[in-house]
């Protein structure tokens, strides 16, 4: 069966379900529950272990601590991580506990994994409850929710494994954005390309999100709307992701997924929209980029076009994705606020050619001419992660420079982070919204400072290495550092 | 006894009201006289309130006059008796202005004016003698033309350090110096040439004379008091209606006119019926370009650097500003309008839409417009010779502004305008707050502000620009700034802005580069550099006019920078003061057009550099918070569009009081500030007393009051945290220990400690 043919030989390292408690109830139709499962091919008397294991721990749980069930439960060859993603819809990564480097994980990243799976499947679907309300069966809920993750999981996928991220990732942030930092000039030009972008259709309320590379130069969405479409823009639509185009996923996986999910979806004769499909976004002449995830239109010739959800109002909204170079224009229409279909989604692109070309090209110009590539973010001796809770944003060392760092160094950091997690959550739970600060220096076994600083919900990581063994010369580091990148935020004494 | 009349006429410069009842008295009484009074005319369309009327008159009763002559080099309308001349001061123009008298001796009189210094006046008596009076004592002597072929056709005083006075011949210009104690001319130079008729105007200093069959072929000095300039010869266009005919140009189809600081000659083509211009440069003159006519007698006059051409014939005035290469007219042809003439039905501003002859009823028979009696005199008056009259042009920038509809270009002619500096910018501002009121494309409010925001930063940095210029050049090219010196443009920018009418309105002809400010200070590069010091100095006369008494003027190089507006330009502050601020409140709804005009506006004055007021980004943060676009102020703080200052962080405060990660904006912002008193203040506020008592230490705040910490920390009902509290700050605080404030918390912390012992 499908995927499964392909990770057989890993099956039982990593496990991940979707389950939803309030169904399935009586015995027999335990298998109802079952919203996804991977493997797949994994034997439903497995599955339904699992499921009930999990459903059972977050019972019991419960039953201490009604407002937040269980995070994570550690046995001895397993972790189980949960993720509540609806009310009594749940996620949960099973992942095998081995001799590997590679299974050292943090449980936190697991769970953002979690979390960004299901905003992303929100952004494009709606929510799992609403679906499963629409259509009680659930078998269209299965063919989605089917295509989405193991799309998803794709990216993971090295060889015929899954790779999650372990301890390798500590100094980096699922889940934020990250921002190309520009000057005043360049900030005033942005907007005024914002305000034309965000009036291409009279009264209504757009809204637009600019990327330059990989990185988000403006947006007027709400942030959590900034990140779930940052992330996938990151993931599908960004210049770098387009030009690497279809060699950087196997092709035995398209093979093989798309007549498995025409066995799940096909029978609904329901159209399964598959936006994490590897290869599917196409630039067109006019500089937008086309895609048929979304079916074609009636004429067969363009693609339909996009529609997502916003997180928090619900709206629905007309997805728009113009590239000039590196610039990445992602506008976003009400749907209810385009006029007559075809034609009315012609009328905006034609207005955004016509009105703000010009300035999208000085734009890209400028932003290009003032970018000094990507390891623009590096500071010399310092490997850092810097995250800005409230507004989601992060920022580090390049991926490069990070690798640099020996494993015992990582394997610190990782560490610190784990800890430091645990804190945050308590934290959160004990006080009532008052923001703890936090001062962690170690120095690790070979001799490296890992580091990290809190303070009033901005979060600093920093490994050392080949640094004066002095912790005053650590925190001066720290201090120095806070002074030139971060306003001084990070230096209270 | 015309005394007498001057001061009643000086009495009707009051409210309309009473000067009509008063004029309605004069009329009916002394009906013969009331062919003296004059009125004023103004250019205008057919909307005009009522008292914008202006009372400008000025009365030319004299016995037995001998014909009018108008002295341009003093402004002076001059008319001979038998004996006497009269002259009268039309700068500042003044409807109650007094004449002046000298005696003269009998005989002809073709052409009179009065010395630069105003003491010799000198009279042409035939074409081959000009008699000269001293007006001190009376003396009198000749300068007579020695060769009898020879005619004098004209002369004029002039500035020029070499020369007092120019004779135009036939045969070229004689130029004399006077010596005081010889009371003599002595001829100083000779230009030999052959000279058909001859154009001079003392605002350009520029004598144009024509020869040939045609009388198309032009030589041309400029005699300033930079010396003297030969301009190259050249040839004027006419069309020819056939073959043969090779029509003759005359005196009366060219004009030489000013305009912002630059020299043109209009020509008319009767055969084309075009009015073509030509401009001076130094080494050059270049046609620029023609405009259409209407008539067969035209007539030009320049106010406010508007270019009026008069297609008398058509009875109205067309309205040029060839300030850019742009050759449309300002607006559509415009009748002329007599205001401020009383007559019975004065309600004449009662909208007469679209007639062309206006108000003719309400205007004596003796004030007819366009009357064959008129003679256009440089640069913004008329004399009525039948009637007796002296009108002066006005030109309405209301009524303007009212019939336009292509804003930014308004906009740039009403910056333009230096002779109702106050309505100019009260219009501007009028007109960018409608046009942004109305939901205008934010294309065309962009430009708008554009043209505004550019003005603005000519404006002000004209005047260290000028100073600059005059250090390493020769002192010779004139003045004018000598008073003003530079004004840092960073901390004074409103009062700049006089500098620049003075640099606008000299007079120069040398080619101006595009950059205005640079304009009389440039060379073209052909020229040596030997040759700069003909700058001209001269101050257009029509900036003067609105400065009213106390400002001499004419040859001083005078710097008017005083209090009063000189120009139109908006600072950013009164663009929020009298703009968005009065806007935003009028505004409601969707916030997004008026914030994409504050980027626009932000971009504009960003790319000039120039300083915002913190209302604004007060403004801007305010209109997001309403609509709830925090993500947006983030990003804005972030990216330093709004830029830091406490105002801003007090209004991130208070527009967090919803939305947690703004508030922290603020304190961020407070802390970047250093302003550690309020971010102390605040972090104690928000419960954290203990990173305030860090940052207390770190800085050394010591102005937020102990008790406040200690308040906060005995709000937590900790006991250990009172009791560190107290310790620091009896630690840190010396004479802590003596305060009411420790003694109390002491006593509370052992009162807890006790309690909990127990």
């Amino acid at each position: 069966m499908g995927l499964s043919t392909a990770t057989t030989a890993v099956s039982e390292a990593i496990q991940l379900c979707v389950f939803d408690s309030r169904r399935g109830q009586q015995e027999g139709q335990e298998l109802d529950k079952i919203l996804f499962f991977y493997p797949a091919d994994l034997p439903f008397t497995k599955q339904l272990y699992i499921i009930g294991l999990s459903e059972g721990l977050i019972t019991f749980t419960r039953t201490f601590s009604p407002e937040a069930a269980c995070e994570v439960i550690e046995a001895e060859k397993h972790s189980h991580v949960f993720f509540e993603a609806e009310q009594d819809i749940w996620m949960v990564l099973v992942v095998e506990k081995n001799k590997e480097l590679e299974a050292i994980w943090r449980i936190d990243a697991l769970q953002k994994l979690l979390k960004e799976i299901h905003s992303l499947f929100l952004m494009f679907h709606g929510s799992i409850r609403l679906l499963l309300e629409k259509e009680p069966t659930g078998e269209v809920s299965r063919s989605h929710l089917y295509s989405f993750i193991v799309d998803y999981l794709n990216d993971f996928l090295v060889g015929k494994k899954l790779q999650l991220p372990s301890f390798a990732d500590c100094l980096k942030e699922r889940g934020t954005v990250q921002m190309l930092t520009i000057g005043r000039d360049a900030a005033l030009e942005v907007q005024a390309l914002v305000r034309t972008l965000d009036s291409c259709i009279g009264n209504a309320s757009c809204h637009s999100m600019i990327l330059f590379q990989d990185l988000l130069v403006s947006t007027t969405l709400s942030p959590d709307d900034t990140t779930n479409l940052f992330s996938y823009a990151v993931l599908r639509l960004t210049p770098r992701v387009l030009s690497s185009g279809a060699s950087s996923w196997s092709y035995l996986i398209r093979g093989n997924v798309s007549p498995h999910v025409a066995q799940h979806g096909g029978n609904v004769g329901n159209h399964v929209i598959r936006p994490l499909q590897h290869g599917k976004w196409s630039k067109g002449r006019d500089g937008f980029l086309e895609t048929d995830i979304w079916g074609m239109e009636a004429s067969g010739w363009v693609g339909s076009t996009p529609k997502i959800w916003f997180f928090q109002t619900g709206e629905q909204m007309c997805l728009y994705v113009h590239q000039h170079k590196n610039l990445t224009l992602i506008l976003l229409v009400p749907v209810s606020s385009i006029p007559n279909g075809e034609q009315g989604i012609s009328i905006v692109r034609q207005y955004i050619l016509e009105n703000a070309s010009l300035k999208i090209m000085k734009l890209e110009e400028k932003l290009s001419k003032g970018w000094s590539g990507e390891n623009a973010y590096h500071v010399g001796g310092y490997r850092y992660l810097l995250v800005d809770d409230d507004r989601q944003i992060s920022r580090a060392s390049p991926p490069g420079k990070v690798t640099t760092l020996t494993k015992e160094s990582l394997l610190a950091m990782s560490k610190l982070r784990e800890k430091v997690d645990l804190e945050k959550s308590r934290a959160k739970q004990d006080s009532d919204g008052e923001e703890k600060e936090l001062e962690v220096t170690i120095r690790a076994k070979n001799n490296a400072w890992v580091i990290s600083r809190i303070t009033r919900g901005k979060e600093l990581y920093m490994v050392l290495e080949k640094a004066n063994e002095t912790l005053l010369y650590a925190s001066d580091m720290v201090e120095k550092f806070s002074n030139r990148y971060c306003n001084g935020a990070f230096s209270l004494d | 006894m015309e005394v007498g009349r001057s001061e009643i006429l000086g009495a009707m410069d009051r409210k309309e009201k009473a000067t009509a009842s008063l004029l309605k008295r004069v009329l009916v009484s002394c009906a013969s006289q009331a062919k003296q009074y004059g009125g004023c005319i103004a250019a205008k369309v057919p909307k005009v309130e009522r008292d914008m009327c202006l009372k400008e008159f000025i009365a030319l009763k004299i016995p037995g006059p001998r014909g009018l002559f108008f002295d341009d080099g003093n402004k002076l309308l001059i008319s001979p008796t038998v004996d006497q001349v009269f002259s009268w001061k039309t700068v500042p123009f003044n409807p109650a202005v007094a004449y002046t008298t000298d005696a003269i001796t009998e005989g002809p009189i073709l052409s009179i004016r009065y010395s630069l210094d105003l003491k010799i006046i000198a009279i042409q008596r035939s074409s081959h003698q000009i008699q000269f009076l001293i007006r001190e004592t009376g003396e009198t002597f000749s300068q007579k033309c020695i060769p009898e072929s020879e005619r004098i056709l004209g002369f004029f005083w002039t500035d020029c350090p070499s020369c007092n006075i120019v004779f135009v011949k036939t045969s070229g210009l004689d130029l004399f110096a006077y010596s005081s104690d010889s009371k003599s001319f002595h001829l100083v130079e000779s230009k030999k040439l052959n000279v058909s008729w001859y154009a001079y105007t003392h605002e350009s200093r520029l004598v144009l004379m024509a020869s040939g069959m045609q009388c198309k072929t032009f030589h041309g000095f400029q005699l300033s008091a930079a010396g003297i300039v030969r301009l190259p010869k050249f040839e004027m266009v006419m069309a020819k209606s056939d073959a043969n005919s090779k029509p003759v140009l005359a005196i009366e189809d060219i004009f030489i006119i000013t305009v912002y600081g630059r020299i043109y000659c209009l020509q008319v083509d009767r055969i084309a019926m075009l009015l073509h211009t030509y401009r001076f440069y130094r080494d050059a003159v270049v046609q620029q370009g023609s405009l259409p006519i209407y008539s067969s007698w035209i007539a030009v006059s320049v106010v406010d650097n508007v270019l009026l051409v008069h297609q008398v014939d058509a009875k109205v005035v067309i309205l040029y500003d060839i300030f850019t290469d742009s050759r449309a007219p300002i607006s559509a042809p415009l009748p002329l309008l007599l205001r401020g003439f009383p007559g019975p039905n004065t309600d004449v501003r009662s909208s007469k839409q679209g007639s062309t002859s206006l108000e003719a009823d309400a205007v004596p028979d003796e004030a007819i417009v366009y009357g064959d009696g008129w003679k256009f005199l440089v640069p913004d008056l008329i004399c009525d010779h039948v009637n007796k009259l002296v009108w002066k042009i006005h030109i309405d920038l209301e009524a303007i502004a009212s019939c336009s509809s292509e804003v930014p270009s308004l906009l740039e002619f009403l910056q333009r305008r230096k002779l109702e500096v106050s309505k100019a910018k009260q219009l501007c501002l009028t007109l960018t707050r409608t046009t942004i009121l109305e939901h205008r494309p934010v294309a065309t409010v962009a430009k708008a502000i554009d043209v505004l925001v550019s003005s603005y930063t000519r404006s002000s940095k004209v005047g260290p620009n000028v100073k600059e210029s005059k250090t390493d050049r020769l002192q010779s090219v004139v003045p004018q700034v000598s008073g003003s010196g530079p004004v840092p443009g960073a901390n004074n920018r409103n009062s700049t802005t006089g500098v620049e009418s003075e640099a606008l309105h000299r007079t120069s002809i040398f080619p101006s580069s595009d950059s205005e400010e640079n304009a009389d200070i440039e060379q073209l590069n052909t020229v040596p550099g030997d040759h700069q010091s003909i700058v001209e100095a001269q101050a257009s006369s029509s900036q003067y006019l609105h400065l009213g008494p106390g400002c001499n003027r004419l040859n001083d190089y005078v710097s008017d920078e005083g209090s009063l507006i000189s120009s139109p330009a908006i600072s950013p502050d009164e663009m929020y003061s009298f703009v968005f601020a009065p806007i935003e409140e009028e505004i409601v709804g969707d916030p997004s057009y008026l914030l994409a005009i504050i980027i626009e506006f932000l971009r504009r004055v960003n790319i000039e550099k120039i300083k915002v007021n913190p209302n604004f980004y007060v403004l801007t943060v305010q209109i997001l918070a309403r609509s709830e676009r925090y993500t947006e102020i983030g990003l804005f703080v972030q990216q330093k569009i709004l830029e830091p200052s406490k105002e801003v962080a007090l209004q991130l405060l208070e527009s967090g009081r919803h939305n947690f990660p703004t508030r922290k904006l603020g304190l961020d912002m407070l802390r970047q500030l250093s302003l550690h008193h309020d971010y102390v203040s605040l972090l104690v506020q928000d419960g954290y007393y203990l990173e305030a008592l860090r940052y207390t230490r770190k800085f050394n705040v010591d102005t937020v009051r102990p008790a406040l910490f200690l308040q906060a920390a005995f709000a937590t009902n900790d006991s250990q945290h009172l009791s560190a509290v107290l310790r620091f700050l009896s630690d840190s605080t010396p004479g802590f220990k003596d305060t009411s404030d420790y003694s109390r918390y002491h006593h509370i912390l052992t009162e807890m400690n006790s309690c909990a012992s127990a």
